[in-house]
């Protein structure tokens, strides 16, 4: 019986005694959770992340919920058995890999994951469990955050892991010298310097004993397990950058099962599992990466003739040729990856807001998601939070409405239409100038002329939050809120729609101060409706991001953020 | 003779200095931009100027074309902003790979074209002649990214007989090499097939063949002893133009099969920007386009003793 099975078995025995409160034991709120998943109040999802919030391991909460829904029987019988061995060819970028605080691509991370790890996990349904944190939990005004870290976890070297750790990474972060991403994402535990500056706030990071680590914040904040699942977040030893120099590459000391052992930047990275994994059975025992430059039609042909196993994305004008090849698999992730035709609010003319609800009222979204890109995810509603995101609130779906536009845009002063001009890069692939293209041709039945200033990637990085009106494509983030802050909230760095609505901020800090998913949604329909009234994001559609591997490859799921998780990967043959 | 190849090497290094001012002015004219590939979109305006003040990017422009200028000629590149390592120890590797694809894509393109080029000049408007002149047209006007595109559908997706790419990830592996020497050669070998052709039935009219023939030497002899030597003149400067254009030409293909190369490299640092990287790729490619124009003028003047360049 494999250790899925058992533990399922475990589950069902423990929740067959009856007047028994499931999980009273771990937290008293358990058991309300495992009874509203059971009467079908909430997500499966939601019931996993959580249980695991609550301090739930994570493999009881999928046991449990298992059961609970009634999907193991199924799931256990569809399982083969994994095979021990082999080596797990991928397709990627291998870029440099200093720091992994510094890291700005999910590829650099890829390769490190299988090196160092992280506090915490986001899998591939979007849900965030513990990891190298055992458990954790959160103050009630979110405020402070105390994580209980794993003790049988020790580093390469043969040095425990401890909080030391934990805190000497980071302390890194927060030390603006070193120039991490993560000053922005850990923002409540930043204020700024005198000298204008930004730098960690005074004992943000507490080290209470050997294996329990307190974070103090001065706001509340919502998505600690989530951002501790950054690409640029990975836990290092104590000593990095401190005993030996900061670059991973030389010396690869972390707490996973492989070491690097050959690294070529633009080349190769070669991982050999050198050790038993603390989190049980790692089936690989190689996992080697090879660049192919950055043509995608190279990727296709590498896996075509089977020189790799895998590759790191498939794009969309490749579905059709990996479909053909009878040994290819191809993996789809919905993803909360997206883009947004956003205006700058304090440009002429996007300042009347009547201006921007009638250009948004002009869109199809339905349309322009089949057209530019084949179908291939989901319509967006103008404000920014995704139905995987775990607090998204249904709201009454949109419509295009030429007559309101119309009628709008006469109402701004513009009763002959008016000509505006989107700026494109095609940052994230050619099918945004097939976006924009779509929408201006939707647009023109209300007198809105659209030019399409087209311009290199590059060139759009430059003006993405300055152009008056611009295509910008954001990434995945597993909670909703964690965007919304990020980009709309007044005055964060990433605010490139200049967006100023103390309406919408103060809605959005109680959304972000509410543990409970079900009222965090009701406070976020509240969030999206300010958004979509005030039209500053027209958004087209989610998209799906695609992945290929050959059949051999069994086990894998593709993750949102095409990160790489092969815990549970094996190779059949 | 000397005169004339120390004259060669003096406006080699004018040329030199020329492009590479022009190169440094379009990379490293605007430090903002510089300090923008450097630290990233996300960098603020604060962090820019300091990174522009720090690095010594305030001062005048000529200065630091100079200082540049010094620095190159003592062997320094700069450091990567993608690799975040110095340029010399990606760029001579990677110039090293290209040397071998494009030697073996010289010896192959130049041996078939020339061989081409003087079956179908011997007899001019004959079939043969009419078959390869359509072939070399034909080829000559297919670029490499749809040829790399065709070759791979063909021997990768349908037959399964070549590998996709061409990484060499577990060492030289000369089977990797054969689709990009393929798109390469099929691209390149007309041109000089065309030129070989005509100067051939150029030289075939001359009364000194005519005479060649009427005295009853056999045609063997004719076309290896008498016409060849005549009829590569022209052909040969064409013939070292092509090692210009492998050199900075194969990058689609290179692109095309992840070969690990000079062009790869090249359209990557455009890409993302690469300044430094930019700029010793330009040097090079300019480089062996004066170089090789060099060598050519220089085997002119052996090949056809009535040439004089002054």
């Amino acid at each position: 019986m494999s250790d899925k099975n058992i533990l399922i078995r475990d589950a069902r025995r423990y929740m067959l005694a009856t007047d028994r409160e499931y999980g009273a034991e771990i937290h008293s709120y358990l058991p309300e959770l495992c009874n509203q998943l059971k009467a079908k109040k909430i997500e499966r999802r939601d019931f996993l992340r959580q249980a695991c919030l609550l301090g739930m391991t994570a493999t009881t909460a999928y046991a449990m919920a298992d059961v609970l829904t009634g999907d193991a029987p199924i799931k256990s019988a569809m399982a083969a058995t994994p095979k021990s061995g082999g080596t797990l060819k991928v397709s990627m970028r291998v870029q440099e890999m200093t720091d992994p605080a510094s890291f700005d691509w999910a590829e650099k991370s890829n390769v490190a994951r299988f090196i160092v790890e992280h506090l915490t996990r986001t899998q591939a349904d979007n849900v965030t469990v513990p990891y190298l944190a055992k458990s954790w939990e959160a103050s009630d005004d979110l405020k402070s955050w105390v994580f209980h870290l794993r003790d049988d976890v020790t580093w390469s070297n043969g040095d425990k892991f401890t909080s030391a750790d934990v805190a000497h990474t980071v302390n890194r972060w927060l030390d603006p010298a070193n120039g991490s991403s993560n000053l922005g994402l850990f923002g409540a535990m930043v204020e700024e310097g005198a000298d204008g500056k930004k730098r960690g706030i005074a004992n943000a990071v507490e080290v209470v004993d050997g294996q329990t680590i307190k974070f103090n914040l001065k706001q509340a904040a919502l998505a600690m397990p989530e951002n501790f699942y950054n690409y640029p977040t990975a836990i290092m030893h104590k000593g990095f950058g401190k005993d030996y120099a900061a670059d991973l590459s030389k010396t690869p000391i972390g707490t996973g099962a492989f070491k690097l052992t050959d690294f070529s930047i633009g080349e190769r990275a070669i991982l050999k599992k050198e050790r038993d994994w603390w989190a049980g059975p790692f089936y690989l025992d190689e996992i080697h990466y090879y660049d192919h430059g950055e043509d995608t039609n190279a990727w296709v042909a590498a896996l075509a003739s089977q020189q790799v196993d895998m590759i790191y994305r498939l794009p969309n004008d490749a579905i059709e040729t990996a479909k053909r090849l009878p040994f290819v698999n191809i993996h789809e992730a919905t993803t909360a990856q997206t883009a947004v035709m956003r205006f700058r609010v304090t440009e002429k003319p996007f300042d009347n807001p009547k201006v921007r609800q009638a250009i948004a009222a002009c869109m199809d979204h339905q349309e322009i998601l089949d057209k530019a890109f084949k179908g291939l995810g989901q319509i967006g509603e103008n404000h920014h939070v995704c139905p995987i995101h775990p607090e998204y609130a249904a709201l009454p779906p949109l419509k295009q409405d030429i007559k309101k536009a119309k009628r709008l845009l006469a109402e701004a002063g513009y009763p002959d239409g008016i000509t505006v001009e989107i700026a494109n890069g095609d940052t994230e692939g050619s099918w945004m100038t097939d976006a924009c293209a779509i929408f201006k041709s939707q647009a023109a039945a209300a007198g809105i002329t659209i030019n399409i200033n087209k311009m290199p990637s590059s060139q759009y990085w430059e003006v993405w939050d300055k152009a008056p009106w611009g295509y910008t494509a954001w990434t995945h983030r597993p909670l909703g809120t964690m965007v919304l802050g990020l980009a709309y909230r007044k005055g964060v760095p990433w605010n490139e729609v200049a967006y100023d609505n103390p309406a919408f901020d103060a809605a959005l800090d109680d959304a972000e101060g509410t543990l409970d998913v079900n009222e965090r949604k009701k406070k976020m329909a509240l969030c999206e409706k300010i958004l979509q009234d005030d039209a500053i994001i027209p958004q087209p559609f989610w998209r799906s991001v695609f992945k290929a591997s050959n059949k051999r490859v069994k086990g894998f799921q593709t993750h949102p953020t095409l990160y790489h998780q092969f815990q549970d990967v094996w190779l059949d043959g | 003779m000397p005169q004339m190849i120390l004259r060669r090497i003096g406006m080699m290094v004018l040329i030199m200095l020329v492009v590479g001012l022009l190169l440094f002015m379009i990379n490293e004219g605007d430090p903002r931009l510089i300090a923008r590939s450097v630290l990233g979109p996300y960098a603020q305006d604060g962090q820019l100027d300091a990174w522009i003040m720090q690095h010594g990017y305030d001062r005048s422009m000529f200065i630091r074309y100079f200082e540049w200028v010094a620095r190159v000629v003592s062997g320094d590149l700069g450091d990567s902003i993608i690799y975040k390592r110095p340029t010399s120890e990606i760029f001579w590797p990677r110039l090293a790979n290209t040397g071998i694809l494009a030697g073996v894509t010289f010896v192959i393109m130049v041996i078939i074209a020339l061989t081409l080029g003087v079956l179908a000049g011997m007899k001019e408007g004959s079939p043969q002649d009419r078959i390869i002149s359509v072939i070399s047209i034909a080829t000559t006007s297919i670029p490499e990214y749809a040829s790399a595109v065709v070759l791979a559908g063909i021997f990768v997706f349908w037959l399964g007989w070549l590998p996709g790419t061409s990484s060499m990830t577990s060492g030289f592996n000369v089977v990797e090499l054969i689709l990009p020497v393929m798109v390469l050669t099929l691209y390149g070998f007309g041109y000089i097939a065309r030129m070989t052709r005509a100067s051939m039935a150029e030289v075939m009219t001359t009364p000194y063949i005519r005479t060649a023939i009427l005295k009853g030497l056999p045609y063997r002899h004719i076309i290896m002893k008498h016409a060849l030597r005549n009829a590569l003149i022209a052909p040969f400067t064409v013939i070292m133009l092509q090692i210009n254009w492998l050199l900075s030409g194969v990058v689609v293909t290179e692109f095309a099969f992840g070969y690990k190369g000079f062009g790869a490299l090249l359209l990557e640092a455009a890409l993302r920007r690469d300044i430094f990287v930019i700029e010793a790729c330009g040097l090079a490619a300019v480089f062996v386009a004066v170089f090789t124009q060099t060598i050519g003028d220089i085997g002119y003047t052996y090949l056809n003793p009535r040439i004089r360049f002054k």
